[in-house]
Parts: C-alpha cells; sequence; structure tokens
C-alpha cells in the first residue's frame, strides 16, 4: 500500500454557490455560535436536561469545562456518523467503521451526558453540507475528526484535577487514536505518521470546529405570530 | 499538590479500603490519627513526583524495549511481505525514536535493554499480528495504568506517546482485516498485570 | 527524528532525576545499573510494588449503542439561501418552484429532503417536497441550498372522510383526535405534505391556543394573503368538530391541539387521504 499525504483538517468541497454565508437570517447575534462561545469560556450550558447530577464525584469547577469541552467534540462526532449513516452514501469500509466508529461516540456522548447531569452543554444543530453524503469527503473529514479529537484530549490530560476523571479520559484519548488509525488507514494515509503525535490547546482546537461551520444554529421554526391560514 | 476530588467514594468502605492500601504501598503521604480518611480524598493514586516519574517511564522504557526489538528483527529479516513489512518497518522507527526518548529522559538510571526472544513472531504473518497486537496493547494499557500517577510533565510527555501505540493496534488490526477499534474505551492495567502479561507472551528471555 | 517540543520536557525529566537525592532514584540505580540483564525487568515484578493501581474511572462509558434507523423517520432541511427548484436535478431542467428562506410568519422555510443525486459535475442535489401549488409538488435543488438535516419519526394522518386525525411515532398511534376540515367550497387538498412551523403566543381565540402551518395550500382560496396555506389549528367552535365546516384548515378542540402539541414536532410528514 502507498500512503498519500491529507493536508492538516481538510475539509470538504465547498459548493461554489454554497458561498456560505453567516446566516443573516434574523437570528440574534448571541445565539448564532453562541454554544461554541460557552464551551469555550468553559461555563456550563443553560439548558437543563433534567437528568440527575452525575452519580459519583463532585465535579470541580475546571473539569466540568473539560469534560464540557470533550462532550462538544463527542458531539460533533457522533452526529456527523450519525448522519452518514443515515444517509446511506457510503459502502465498504467507510461504511463500516462508520457504523462501529458511530456507535461508540453515541457511547462517549451517553457517558459524558451522564456524569455532567444539568452542567452537560446542549445538544448543537450541526448543517454538514453534504460531506456525510458524499463518500470522499467524508473520509476526508473522519480523519480530520478523529485527529482531532486525539490531539484535544491530550491537550487536557494534563490540566484535569480528578485522578478518576484523567483515569476515564485517559481511556478514551487512546481509542480516539485508534479510530483516527483506522480512518487513515481507509483513506490510504499513514495511520501513524510520527513517533510522537501532538497536542492541540482548547482555543485552537475550538477554532478549528468554528471554521468548519458545521456547528449552526437551530433554524427558527417557531413564531410568536398570528395564524394567516385559511382558516 | 493538584486536589483530588474523587470525593464520594471515599464513604464506600469498600473503596476507603483500597485508598488506605494505595496510599500505604505508595508510601504516600499519610495524615495524623483521625484526619486520616478526611485527608485521604486529597490524594492522587501515589504521590506524584519525578523519582516517582523515573520509575514509571523505566517501567515504560522496558515494553519500549521490547516493541523496538520485536520490529527491528522483523523490519530486518524481511520475511514478512507487503502491508506487514511496511508497518514493521515504519513502526519499527517510531518505537526506536520511543526507546531513545525515554533513554535521554532518564539518563545513567535507564533500564538495559531486556534480551527478547520472538521466534516466528517477526516471520510468521499471523504470528507477528498477534505479537503485534499484544505488544501495543499492552502499552497503551500500561501508560494509560500509570497515568494518575505521573506528574503533570509525564503525563504530557506519556499522552504524546499512547496515541502513537494505539493508532499502531488499530493499523496492524486494520491489516489483518479485524474490527480496527471496536471498544468503547481502553482498560488500563497495573504494573504488575503489564509485567505478568509480558511475561507470559514468552518474549523475554531469562538470563 | 525529534519531534518539535521534545526537548523541553526531557531536559526537566532529567534535570528532576539530578535533583532528587532520595532514596527511590538510588533504587532504581542499584535495581537496573548492575544488572544489565531481562532478570532486571524479572526482579522488579517481584519487588514491593510502588506504583499504585489505577484508579476507578470518574465514569463508565456503556456498551457502543448501535443505531436503530426506523423505517419512519423523516428528513427535514431549512432552505439557507433562496433557490430554484428544478424538475430533475441539474441546472439545465426545467423551473419548478421558487423557494425563500423565510415563511409568511417569519420562520425558517424548511422542506423534507425525499432524495439524493449527483449530476454529471458530481454536485449533489436533493429532491424536496415543495409547500407550493399545485399540491403534492416535489423538485431538486443543490444540497448547498439547504441548511442542516432534521430527523423526525413522527407522521400525522388526517382522514378527511372519517373526520379524524392520527399521529404515528415510529409506525405506532400515539395521538387520536376528532378533526374538523374543509367544505365542499374550500376543501382541503388531499396529499402528502409536512407540518412547516409552529405558532404560539398570539391571541386569537379563532386558532385557539396553537397553531402548526403545513405545506398543504387551498387550491382554491388562491388569493388568500400570505398564500392560502392550510393550518392545523385549535378553536373557538369546538360543537363543529367532527364535521366539514373550515376554510380547508385542520381544526381540533383546544385540548387536542395542546396534547398534539407534545407529541409533534415541526417536520413532520403530513399525510391527507380522502
Amino acid at each position: 500500500m502507498t500512503f498519500r499525504d491529507i493536508p492538516d483538517l481538510a475539509l470538504e468541497d465547498l459548493d461554489r454557490d454554497g458561498a456560505i454565508r453567516e446566516a443573516a437570517d434574523g437570528l440574534p447575534r448571541s445565539s448564532r455560535g453562541g454554544f461554541l462561545k460557552v464551551v469555550a469560556g468553559g461555563i456550563a450550558g443553560a439548558a437543563a436536561l433534567g437528568r440527575p447530577t452525575g452519580a459519583r464525584a463532585a465535579l470541580a469547577k475546571g473539569d466540568i469545562a473539560i469534560l464540557n469541552y470533550a462532550l462538544t467534540l463527542e458531539y460533533l462526532q457522533d452526529a456527523f456518523y450519525t448522519e452518514a449513516e443515515r444517509k446511506g452514501a457510503l459502502s465498504g469500509p467507510p461504511a463500516r467503521l462508520t457504523e462501529v466508529v458511530g456507535a461508540v461516540e453515541r457511547a462517549h456522548v451517553h457517558a459524558l451526558r451522564d456524569v455532567l447531569g444539568t452542567r452537560a452543554v446542549a445538544r448543537p444543530f450541526f448543517d454538514f453540507r453534504g460531506v456525510t453524503e458524499r463518500p470522499p469527503s467524508f473520509v476526508r473529514t473522519a480523519v480530520a475528526f478523529e485527529d482531532l479529537g486525539t490531539a484535544a484530549y491530550k491537550g487536557q490530560a494534563h490540566l484535569i484535577q480528578s485522578p478518576q476523571v484523567l483515569a476515564a479520559a485517559v481511556g478514551i484519548h487512546s481509542v480516539e487514536a485508534r479510530h483516527a488509525a483506522w480512518i487513515r488507514y481507509i483513506a490510504g494515509t499513514l495511520p501513524a505518521a510520527e513517533a510522537f503525535d501532538q497536542a492541540k490547546s482548547r482555543p485552537e482546537t475550538l477554532s478549528l470546529v468554528r471554521s468548519t461551520r458545521f456547528v449552526v444554529a437551530r433554524p427558527r421554526t417557531k413564531a410568536a405570530k398570528k395564524p394567516a391560514f385559511t382558516g | 499538590m493538584a486536589g483530588f476530588t474523587g470525593l464520594e467514594s471515599v464513604d464506600d468502605p469498600a473503596s476507603r479500603d483500597r485508598f488506605l492500601t494505595r496510599a500505604l504501598v505508595a508510601g504516600g503521604t499519610l495524615l495524623a490519627g483521625g484526619a486520616l480518611l478526611a485527608g485521604l480524598p486529597r490524594l492522587a493514586a501515589s504521590a506524584q513526583s519525578p523519582a516517582q516519574d523515573a520509575e514509571i517511564f523505566n517501567f515504560a522504557l522496558g515494553l519500549e524495549h521490547v516493541q523496538a526489538a520485536f520490529y527491528r528483527e522483523a523490519a530486518d529479516q524481511a520475511e514478512l511481505d507487503g502491508d506487514l513489512l511496511e508497518f514493521a518497518r515504519v513502526v519499527a522507527e517510531h518505537e526506536r525514536e520511543h526507546v531513545g526518548y525515554l533513554q535521554e529522559a532518564l539518563g545513567g538510571s535507564a533500564a538495559a535493554e531486556p534480551e527478547t526472544f520472538f521466534g516466528a513472531a517477526t516471520t510468521d504473518p499471523d504470528a507477528f499480528a498477534e505479537a503485534a497486537i499484544t505488544l501495543e496493547d499492552l502499552a497503551v494499557a500500561a501508560y494509560n495504568g500509570q497515568a494518575a500517577n505521573l506528574t503533570k510533565g509525564g503525563l504530557r510527555a506519556a499522552a504524546t506517546i499512547i496515541s502513537v501505540d494505539a493508532r499502531h493496534a488499530a493499523w496492524i488490526r486494520a491489516i489483518v482485516g479485524r474490527p480496527a477499534a471496536s471498544q468503547p474505551v481502553d482498560q488500563p492495567l497495573s504494573r504488575a498485570e503489564v509485567e505478568a502479561k509480558l511475561d507470559e507472551s514468552g518474549f523475554l528471555r531469562e538470563a | 527524528m525529534r519531534a518539535p517540543g521534545r526537548t523541553p520536557l526531557v531536559s526537566v525529566a532529567a534535570l528532576a532525576l539530578a535533583a532528587v537525592g532520595a532514596a527511590s532514584i538510588s533504587l532504581a540505580i542499584d535495581s537496573y545499573g548492575d544488572d544489565p540483564t531481562a532478570a532486571g525487568i524479572a526482579s522488579a515484578s517481584t519487588r514491593a510494588p510502588t506504583l499504585a493501581d489505577p484508579l476507578d474511572p470518574a465514569f463508565d462509558v456503556p456498551a457502543p449503542v448501535e443505531l436503530r434507523t426506523s423505517a419512519y423517520e423523516s428528513t427535514w432541511a431549512p432552505v439557507k439561501r433562496a433557490v430554484t427548484a428544478r424538475s430533475a436535478p441539474s441546472r439545465a431542467s426545467a423551473v419548478v418552484a421558487r423557494l425563500d428562506r423565510r415563511t409568511p410568519e417569519g420562520t425558517a422555510n424548511i422542506v423534507l429532503a425525499l432524495a439524493r443525486q449527483k449530476d454529471a459535475e458530481g454536485t449533489l442535489w436533493i429532491r424536496v417536497r415543495l409547500p407550493v401549488l399545485p399540491n403534492n409538488s416535489t423538485g431538486w435543488v443543490p444540497r448547498s441550498a439547504l441548511g442542516g438535516y432534521g430527523i423526525v419519526s413522527t407522521h400525522l394522518v388526517v382522514d378527511l372522510g372519517d373526520r379524524r386525525a392520527m399521529l404515528l411515532r415510529n409506525g405506532r398511534v400515539a395521538f387520536r383526535a376528532p378533526v374538523g376540515v374543509g367544505t365542499a367550497s374550500f376543501p382541503t387538498p388531499r396529499g402528502r405534505f409536512y407540518v412547516r412551523n409552529k405558532l404560539t403566543r398570539y391571541r386569537n381565540p379563532f386558532y385557539g391556543p396553537i397553531a402548526f402551518g403545513t405545506s398543504a395550500r387551498s387550491a382554491t382560496l388562491t388569493d388568500w394573503p400570505a398564500g392560502g396555506f392550510i393550518g392545523i389549528h385549535g378553536t373557538n367552535e369546538p360543537d363543529l368538530i367532527p364535521g366539514r365546516v373550515s376554510h380547508g384548515c385542520i381544526r381540533l378542540r383546544n385540548e387536542a391541539i395542546l396534547r398534539l402539541a407534545q407529541l409533534m414536532p415541526v417536520g413532520t410528514p403530513l399525510t391527507i387521504r380522502a
């Protein structure tokens, strides 16, 4: 197998006419991208999920922020693989990986939401702009996501205060690295390009996530307006 | 040191005993008399220190030595072919760098390279894949098992290696057509468990 | 080749080793310095363990979660930019309708996504159900004109003959209620549609407490302001229900529309049968 290079965080082909403008659709500025701002600020989302607080430990504020940051990235991966599986545009090894890795990312989301309880950030809305429906774009983006997830967990490990939270985090970090190697293998690029993997900081990671513009404001489908239907 | 906030479990008698045992065994800081249990939540699994990092990295170096020798032999003998040989060559280089990095960090106290014996594991494709999977998974479990024992600096360093070994583990599985990553978390192993598994492998040649 | 950023960590560790004169360091040297054989590692396992066992993690991760897609799922998407829907997935094909980003109520204009196809240039097109006349129209738009997908597993079925509405959730009946429908002169259209918005907090007893906008349009009241869309709403004349009483809208008694609103998300497909 000859390996080829994949550019760092390769994004999917943007349709020319997509010219993805920031949705000037009348949404208040604060709600657009508010999700990412909330996570970057380290404050748990306001949405009460009606779940019990994490069963075991009382978590330190910093650890809550880190777990919510991890949850952000897991939401992104979960949504990506879940939509790809639903859309059914993949076949062969990428389809198989999507089923297996998607199932794991969904489990990661469940685990993090469970431990965070009411402090968990809300699940955002995503627009993958057809990436989940175009196999080559999907594979490239999956490589970027898994490499990013690995680097992101790595970047937080030394900041985690609770050794028990750390124990959980390292167990997930190495699994993300396995995913990364697997999708890279499928993509035809070196599963492990270097002897040492570098960490990515939270600001850098969130900036990369922002740059994909996959996280979008939920479309507004409700209004406090008098109906003008035929009656 | 940074607060340990695994608080609730201390109220559970079973885990309290565990914490106590660990603290004693680790020679960690014990507070006098009645403050003992109240103080335990503040401890890490065993007191972090540069000296302990050294011990952990020496333990890891032992594993890295075995890996490096394994892949070096497989690459040199070149009886594997195709994807397997390419894997062996690339990973041999990675493991060589891991060994070098740890040796430099440990200086004079670096563990010596053990004598190893791999037999057909470096030439037979099936045996090679099994051995690679075993060794890579073992390294991941070993490092993950020590994560809480390492200082923050040690953890940052270890983390750059752990994910690479995890990549290796998935890679070899992908080559031989196994599910490359089906588990949601990687389970850690204690040092004793790692050493037992290494003994079981038969790769270490007793003097 | 040493990766960048390696050196600082290495020298920190080396310095730490040099600085610490603790017994544990001598122990390490004693163990390995004089015993450069495999026995060095073997003997380590027979020493009293000094490294603590791994901790229980703060949380467990459950078993991997298989996706249970059902045949009862539908997909909707907002119209992200004004676009022309065409009869085939190609820019050269006939125009079917123009889609705006907003509904007359000011909500995001959503469409149901029905199918997918790439054109000769590799551009992705999606076939969508359109909120236009003639009713039951579909057309193709570039994927780039749509936003992110929403998924629902509900389906509202309105039977004009029986004057009943039924909400299915994953294929099972989750709600039933009698409905008022259009008169012979202003019939409720038949076919396939979808719920496209939800209106609340208006003060108009004629429409009850909550109203849903649909993609269906009156074929007779074509001059109606704001397009003559069919709504699903409450009423201030519950005694007329069930019956053929409206200008096309589907009316529910107020307690029923409130129940329905708990169960039916926007984007739910709507089938109206004779």
